[in-house]
């Protein structure tokens, strides 16, 4: 395989292309105070990446703009700003048609404008890496946190994982060239994350030894032809399939369908294998779950603190991908548990309508408290929630201005 | 991508289908000189067309498959429209993704493969409608211009929508009565050629396809162009046969009509000083070989 | 009061540098070996508009994110933020935890009788510092004027040590620091008013230690307490 013939060899800014298992879970680590933004530049750095496409939108511009300097440093291969969010991802479609390992950053408004082309990556197998720093996308303007743009990613074929902290994003950029690059999977990733939560605040991330590096990206592992004519062109079909409703065609877009999703439910093994696991459990035998995923499992943890010194006992559930979803893993996580209580930072509370679709005795759910138009979401308010589904009486939480 | 990786084990050819036991025989890739005439004589790059019987793009398509320089490394990038419908069928690596974001699909592509493949010949050819071109995608179409992306746009100007039944598009005259512009267009065709040549286009030219031989000069220089220069914009009109109320046979002759020096696609050319250069150091090249090829056949004679 | 996690909010003006200082005085708390965080107020960035920046400190890792709706310390950079209500929260003060502490700057009372009796009810103690002066009077610009509000919080409350602080300030304006928007700008005019790098240390250090003094003084003398416990 291509891919493990360099191992050991060094790139031209004297990084060494290293085992990816090696550099992710044995090499030494150095912690640095970072923000997410910052965090996400040096993934970067050592992701091998050849093409990344930026544009400005709150709050993913500063880390767009920061992998811009590694361009000039030499770490990236090719670096522009695009003219808008659908076109970025439309260049982004063709760098990596023509065989390069591609990154881009996006965010609210731009995902939505963006939004025809993922369907397109998922079907034209592009492993794609997009950073999704989530913000609102209602009306009047916002720029405030709000997760509700990763729904419509769902259902696009692409794999979804939703980041909880800035160490989170560290790995998670780095396996997600893994995981998506495997000839199985072929997958466009939406890595998201909270916006500002994540990319503008300060933590401590440890970080890999800046001079190893993923080994390269070998597009010849693709399952669909590289579009750079090294490979015979083949001329696809008689009749496109767009052409003329007959059963070939309705056969052909159905089956490929399927493949594209039966692909997202092949890079479960690979994803448990790198993420340990698309959940993480702690405390779960519980009777009171929080699960959520995002920055709502670190308010829930802080939550789960303030319970625990009233004498309530609180487990959490973090999910880590959204698609593949963990339907198997969450059923069993949640076997025992009475309450299962969702935070979620956007008032629609989908994270909520998927785990009550997958659990028996649904209403244990409680779709809960949600968070929309920006605001953080106290612990303190979590854990009034959960008081009061318990029945203790709790006192009035003091409002703004009280 | 050269002839021999078409190639077809020995053990395994008389199982290949016929066409492409053909493309590995009877193709041009690789051959110098290359151009309109072989077609008929070769085998061509695009295998039947899936379009309207007489279709004028159908001309246009086998035209400019057979003049690209280079078509063992050339990719395409196509859009929606009657297009996206004949390239299923053209042997050369070629991309639909979406409608009207073909400039931007190739600006990513041409940066890639350029990175892939430093110093090589990798040449990006845009084919795509004037809705694609000039309506849904104009700002993909003047950014990439923008940004001196090295490829070459070809729009076919039908002057309408045909695929989705001809409906109104920028490019239509003016008057025209079509759906969704029921009392006729109320405004004047699009200048594209001009605002290419303004938005940074190093070789433009509008013009029909009535005529092969200029079809391949044109193709080949625009390729030329792009590869060395900078973005280059080819504007040819493929009537629409359907829509405009002509028979089968009739696409020819409204091409030559619409291409009197007063019509719409009179011919206009605009290259910069830069590729006027280029395109002079190729001609002149061109001349050279040409000489001592005659030298040489001379000798041989002698 | 004895406490696992401080948290501290700091109300200011865009252009003052609440934001820097939330980030100096969490750099210096992780320096400390405690778990810090800090993140600024996530909106558009405009000169002598509100601004906030949260400081989180703790003994114990830290999940909480976003801005501060019950903070322990509430830091007052500008006076407009009373007087003009130039703050996110109406009043300033809203969600302070009971036994907090207020720190404000100003050379004069600013708080009117009804601020000071709620103040009063939830045991909140009221600093006021000369912070503004204090910075130009010891680093020659009023743009020091959150080193003064760092010393004041980390002086009353010693969640961080002056010597953290001198690493983190090292830290923050001694290399090549990634910042964004206005704060960039503002780290380009800081450095304008300062011949040499060294002197713009040294000066912001002093603002910082001084104000520690006046403010640990203030602590002893009026007895208020709070602070993180060991970790």
């Amino acid at each position: 395989m291509a891919t493990s013939s360099v191992i050991g060899k060094k790139n031209k800014m004297g990084q060494t292309y290293t085992d990816p298992w090696y550099m992710m879970h044995e090499a030494p680590r150095t912690p640095s105070f970072f923000t997410g933004s910052e965090v996400i530049k040096e993934a970067i750095r050592r992701a091998s990446c050849d093409v990344m496409i930026a544009y400005p939108i709150t709050p993913q511009s500063e880390a767009a703009a920061l992998i811009g300097e590694l361009f000039v440093e030499g770490y990236v291969g090719d670096y522009f700003r695009g003219e808008s969010e659908f076109a970025v991802m439309s260049e982004c479609a063709g760098a990596a048609f023509g065989g390069a390992r591609v990154f881009t950053t996006t965010a609210g408004p731009g995902t939505m404008r963006a939004m025809e082309n993922f369907p397109m990556w998922a079907g034209a197998r592009l492993p794609i890496q997009m950073i999704v720093t989530c913000r609102g996308i209602n009306s009047p303007l916002s720029i405030q946190p709000d997760t509700l743009e990763i729904s419509y990613l769902l259902n696009t074929g692409m794999l979804v994982w939703h980041a909880e902290t800035a160490q989170d994003f560290f790995d998670w950029i780095l396996i997600g060239y893994l995981v998506a690059e495997e000839p199985d999977v072929h997958l466009p990733l939406a890595l998201c994350c909270d916006g500002f939560f994540v990319t503008h605040t300060k933590d401590v991330v440890q970080l890999t030894p800046a001079d190893m590096c993923l080994p390269p990206y070998d597009p010849y592992r693709s399952p669909v032809p590289c579009m750079d004519m090294e490979c015979p062109p083949v001329r696809m079909m008689r009749d496109p399939f767009v052409m003329k409703s007959n059963y070939i065609s309705y056969a052909t877009h159905a089956s490929w369908q399927q493949e594209v999703w039966a692909a997202v439910e092949r890079s479960r093994k690979h994803t448990i294998r790198w993420l340990d696991g698309l959940i993480e459990v702690d405390n779960g035998d519980a009777d009171i779950l929080i699960v959520s995923s995002g920055t709502a499992v670190s308010q829930g943890r802080e939550a789960k603190a303030l319970l625990e010194e009233e004498g309530i006992d609180v487990g959490i559930v973090k999910i880590k991908t959204l698609r593949p979803w963990p339907g198997e893993e969450i059923r069993e996580a949640t076997k025992h548990a009475k309450h299962i209580i969702v935070p979620e930072f956007n008032i629609i509370g989908w994270l909520a309508r998927e785990i009550r679709a997958t659990i028996p005795n649904s209403d244990r759910v409680f779709a809960g408290p949600h968070v929309g138009g920006g605001m953080t979401m106290p612990p303190e308010i979590i854990a009034a929630d959960i008081k009061a589904l318990l029945g203790i009486k709790t006192a009035a939480l003091a409002g703004r201005g009280s | 991508m050269s002839k021999e990786r078409i190639q077809i084990s020995p053990d395994l050819f008389d199982i290949m289908p016929a066409e492409y036991q053909d493309l590995v025989r009877r193709a041009t890739y690789g051959k110098e000189d290359r151009g309109w005439k072989d077609i008929g004589m070769a085998k061509e790059l695009i295998e039947e067309h899936s379009l309207c019987a007489g279709c004028p793009e159908s001309m246009a398509f086998r035209y400019i498959l057979a003049s690209l320089p280079n078509p063992e490394d050339t990719v395409m990038v196509g859009s929606t429209g009657c297009t996206s419908l004949v390239f299923p069928h053209v042997a050369v690596h070629n991309i639909h993704s979406l409608f009207g974001n073909q400039n931007a699909v190739a600006s990513g592509l041409k940066r890639a493969l350029s990175l892939r493949f430093p110093g090589k010949i990798k040449d990006v050819v845009v084919l795509a409608g004037d809705g694609a071109t000039v309506d849904i995608g104009l700002d993909m179409t003047l950014q990439a211009w923008f940004r001196q992306e090295k490829f070459t746009t070809i729009c076919f100007d039908n002057e309408l929508y045909a695929n989705t039944g001809g409906q109104e598009s920028g490019m239509m005259r003016k008057g025209f009565v079509a759906k969704m512009a029921p009392a006729g267009k109320m405004f004047e065709k699009v200048r594209l050629p001009e605002i290419a040549r303004e938005s940074g286009c190093h070789y433009v030219v509008n013009c029909t396809v009535s005529k092969p031989n200029l079809v391949e000069k044109v193709i080949k220089n625009a390729v030329y162009v792009a590869r060395e220069i900078g973005p280059t914009y080819v504007q040819l009109y493929t009537p629409c046969i359907l829509e405009i109320g002509k028979n089968s046979m009739e696409g020819l002759q409204e091409m030559r009509d619409a291409e009197r020096p007063t019509e719409r696609f009179a011919y206009k050319e605009y290259i910069s000083d830069q590729a006027k250069e280029l395109l002079a150091e190729i001609a002149a090249k061109e001349k050279e070989k040409k000489a001592a090829a005659k030298k040489q056949l001379a000798g041989k004679e002698a | 009061m004895i406490k696992r996690r401080l948290n501290i909010r700091m109300s200011g003006l865009g252009g003052q540098g609440a934001v820097t200082a939330a980030h100096v005085l969490a750099m210096a708390a992780a320096r400390d070996g405690k778990y810090a965080i800090s993140n600024p107020f996530f909106g558009a960035e405009k000169r002598m508009a509100p601004a906030e920046s949260y400081c989180r400190i703790g003994i114990t890792r830290i999940y909480d994110r976003g801005e501060l709706v019950y903070p322990d310390v509430i830091e007052v950079f500008h006076p407009q933020v009373i007087t003009m209500g130039k703050s996110y929260t109406m009043p300033f003060y809203s969600g302070i935890k009971e036994n907090g502490i207020v720190i404000i700057n100003s050379d004069v009372p600013l708080l009117s009788d009804e601020d000071v009796k709620r103040l009063n009810d939830l045991n909140v103690a009221v600093f006021y510092i000369k912070g503004t002066q204090l910075a130009l009077e010891i680093a020659g610009t009023e743009l020091s004027t959150n080193m003064a509000m760092i010393g004041s919080v980390a002086g009353i409350t010693k969640c961080v040590t002056l010597e953290a602080l001198d690493g983190a300030l090292q830290e923050r304006f001694g290399k090549k620091f990634v910042a964004s928007g206005g704060t960039a700008t503002l780290d380009e005019a800081i450095k304008k008013k300062f011949a040499k790098k060294e002197m713009l240390l040294k000066k912001n250090l002093e603002t910082v230690t001084r104000s520690y003094e006046i403010a640990a003084e203030w602590a002893e003398k009026n007895r208020v307490e709070l602070a993180l416990a060991a970790a």
